[in-house]
């Protein structure tokens, strides 16, 4: 719903993304905001927001998937893993440079996610949940069972920093803005996938599929394109994370990790672009802050162990993500919406 | 008179209190961050490492670095065992606290922060035995102990050399997983030692199974009727209750060599039997946890009685007293050849790799620590010790036993 006294008079206008001159005032004024947030944060907090950049755009892709196309996807880390990998394999072994490598591993992940795909269009629900948890093992044990000359088997890959030019992103604030213009790339791109007439197919398919390929959608063509973007996603943020981490083990992309996606992704609320990053800045900040929060007490109170303060702690960040779900199961973007109807609608009710 | 006392005391207070002003102005703080996981895979045994830790930083304070006017400060960090978690902590843990040192867990400290660590000119110091995959050149994060596979191969030298009276190569097998690299690793480093030393060695099978396996009889049953010797398992204490209850099942003893991390004590308590493993084996470069009446026993004790140690006698506070115990001689030499204020994170590292520091350095706690540019752990001073259990008990069968030359993987 659009502020009061707001009309689209054209076609384009009514497709807009920012409507008003309010939001891309505030639009502006945000982005100004993170392009001057390395020179201000401190050294961790600019590692925290590298990792929460490259997290949330793995998990706007399993919005896509699971948000968006209703497919459940419990290996979207194994296609991070896929496409870190394909990037190390592109940079290490092929020698080029970064940014034909996390294209190329998007893509990889994609064709990985694509194969997923075929499986959902003939399976849904608990089913389907369970053929994406094999994604998981299946590139597990591809990785540490295939000539360790293709993937570095047990000994992983090591990366050198990416480069564009003599310019080397070794530093967290350099990785920032390199991971900040890809995340924004992404995201734009994620808006306009779903304002596609793929996005609406997604949300048909989701919604009822049955009725859905009664209107004309190819069902089993929607699921697996879903799966298809969301890997690539997924595939993206995996190739940032290895120039991150410039170290890329199997054991970074394990099915727990994959859950954590799905909490960030419920926590910002399903079907939403901005609740999946809303959901990744919440879940990580709560969680770096637990940890910051651990040697600070053990400072102040020296008579409580380590052990009792950080157990504590993490007693305390799963009580805040069950207590969320308790109190507000369709996420943060719900309570979000609807309070920004009610601001509109002020003062009548109706 | 009393105007004159007064003076005299205000004076001696007054030159009192500049004299410990002074001493404090010139005690220099050396900041060690360390590592823990005290909400992931080893929140239950950490408060034991952590203990082990502390008290060393303790002691050394009090004996040794009052005496430099130098104190140790270490900061835990909660990394849950998550190199995600370990790679956002770390800019901030250098940019804070600048450590000289980083007492790290396992893999994915190393993971995360092994190529981060030669740009930061720091250190880290792993309590674990190495890896096969982290053996590489000009490494920054140091293991106390050689790989695994060379714990297991001191092990079966001086297996056959005292079981089997050298007569025939020892038939080994091995149980791990591949659900982490890691323990591939364990399997794929043994194969390779007893490949380059058939007359000493050879390999029956490895049996790739579940972290936690329910059910090993049949793997075990194909073990046992291949004649094995001895089965290696290094990787946690579920593999190693599950092989021995495939073992009682078929009325079989093939003897089991275990690690530090998966020891004895710790399996048989899992096994419900507190003599379960009788006769089975403990290996690690490393004091052992065992009853003798060790160098690295009076240690521990001196600790608990004087630095507030609380921590058990196990392979954990084992684990985390060598870490430390390596970090403050490590400290301790640099700030001796190169000055306090020089005692930064390079400076420790070139310390860690031209000294060598001897089992009495350690007070006993790890036979010696030899590093060196090719290898990230130590490989001329390691030798294993090994324990048995007896009655219940750990008992150490032998003493510092040469770990041989494993060739790379």
């Amino acid at each position: 719903m659009d502020p009061s006294g707001i009309f689209s008079t054209s076609y384009a206008r009514d497709r807009a993304l920012i409507r008003t001159r309010a939001q891309w005032v505030t639009l502006a004024l945000f982005i100004g905001i993170l392009l001057i947030y390395p020179w201000f944060a401190s050294a961790r907090l600019v590692a925290v927001a590298n990792l929460m950049l490259v997290t949330s755009i793995v998990v706007v892709g399993l919005q896509i998937t699971t948000g968006y196309a209703g497919q459940i996807n419990l290996g979207q880390a194994a296609f991070m893993g896929v496409g870190a990998y394909a990037a190390s394999v592109v940079e290490v072994k092929a020698g080029l440079p970064f940014w034909v490598a996390v294209p190329v591993a998007g893509l990889v992940a994609a064709l990985a996610g694509w194969l997923f795909g075929l499986t959902a269009a003939r399976i849904k629900g608990f089913y389907l949940a369970l053929t994406t948890i094999a994604a998981q093992f299946i590139f597990h044990f591809m990785v540490l069972n295939l000539p360790s000359s293709w993937l570095g088997g047990v000994n992983g890959f090591s990366l050198e920093p990416a480069r564009l030019g003599t310019f080397l992103f070794n530093t967290d604030r350099s990785l920032y803005y390199l991971f900040l213009v890809v995340t924004m790339v992404m995201i734009f791109g994620a808006f306009g996938i779903l304002r596609s007439r793929h996005g609406r197919a997604f949300v048909a398919v989701r919604d009822d599929d049955v009725a859905a390929g009664m209107m004309g959608i190819d069902v089993a063509e929607a699921k697996s394109r879903a799966f298809v973007l969301g890997a690539f996603y997924a595939g993206i943020g995996g190739a940032l994370w290895a120039y991150q981490v410039r170290y890329v083990s199997v054991d970074q992309f394990t099915l727990f990790n994959s859950i954590w996606f799905i909490a960030m992704m419920i926590v910002g609320g399903l079907g939403s672009i901005m609740g999946a990053l809303i959901g990744t800045v919440l879940i990580r900040g709560v969680q770096e802050i637990i940890t910051s929060l651990g040697p600070d007490l053990i400072e102040r109170i020296p008579s409580l162990s380590s052990d009792l303060i950080f157990a504590s702690m993490n007693v305390f960040l799963g009580l805040i993500i069950t207590l969320f779900l308790l109190l507000e199961p369709k996420g943060l973007m719900h309570r979000w919406n609807i309070l920004k109807t009610n601001y509109r609608l002020w003062p009548f009710h109706h | 008179m009393q105007r004159n006392t007064f003076f005299k005391l205000t004076a001696a207070l007054a030159a009192d209190l500049l004299l410990s002003a002074t001493a404090s102005a010139q005690t220099t703080t050396i900041n060690v961050a360390a590592f823990a996981d005290f909400a992931g895979p080893y929140a239950n045994v950490m408060p034991q490492m952590q203990g082990g830790r502390l008290a060393v930083i303790e002691w050394w304070n009090k004996e040794v670095g009052s005496k430099l006017n130098v104190q140790i400060v270490v900061k835990t960090y909660d990394t849950r065992y998550d190199v995600a978690q370990t790679a956002s902590l770390w800019p901030g843990i250098k940019a804070e606290v600048k450590p000289a040192l980083v007492l790290g867990l396992g893999g994915p400290d190393a993971a995360a922060l092994q190529q981060r660590l030669p740009e930061d000119k720091v250190a880290m110091l792993l309590g674990t035995a190495a890896y096969g995959f982290g053996w590489k050149p000009n490494q920054w994060v140091l293991n106390l102990r050689p790989t695994y596979p060379h714990e297991a191969a001191g092990f079966l030298e001086w297996f056959r050399a005292t079981k089997l009276e050298g007569k025939r190569p020892v038939k080994v097998a091995i149980i791990a997983s591949e659900a982490t690299p890691a323990y591939a690793d364990m399997a794929k480093g043994l194969q390779s030692y007893a490949k380059a030393n058939p007359d000493k060695a050879s390999f029956v099978e490895a049996i790739w199974t579940e972290v936690q396996p329910t059910d090993l009889t049949l793997a075990v049953r194909r073990l046992v009727n291949a004649g094995t010797d001895v089965i290696v398992i290094q990787t946690n204490t579920a593999q190693a209750v599950a092989t021995k209850r495939a073992l009682q099942a078929l009325g079989k003893n093939v003897p089991i060599m275990l690690s530090l991390h998966n020891g004895l004590a710790g399996s048989s308590k899992a096994l419900g039997d507190p003599n379960g493993f009788a006769g089975d084996f403990e290996v690690g470069a490393i004091a052992d946890a065992s009853e003798s009446d060790t160098t690295a026993r009076k240690f521990y004790q001196l600790l608990q009685e004087k630095y507030g140690l609380k921590s058990t006698w196990n392979a954990m506070t084992v684990m985390g007293l060598g870490q430390s115990i390596v970090a403050v001689r490590a400290i301790e030499a640099t700030i001796k050849s190169k000055g306090v204020g020089k005692a930064t994170g390079e400076a420790v590292r070139e310390t860690l790799l031209a000294s060598q520091f001897t089992g009495n350095d350690l007070m006993g706690i790890l036979p010696g620590v030899d590093f060196n540019n090719d290898a990230p752990f130590p490989t001329g001073t390691a030798k294993v010790n090994i324990a048995t259990m007896k009655d219940g008990k750990v008992v150490r069968s032998a003493g510092d036993v040469t770990v041989p030359t494993v060739p790379k993987w």
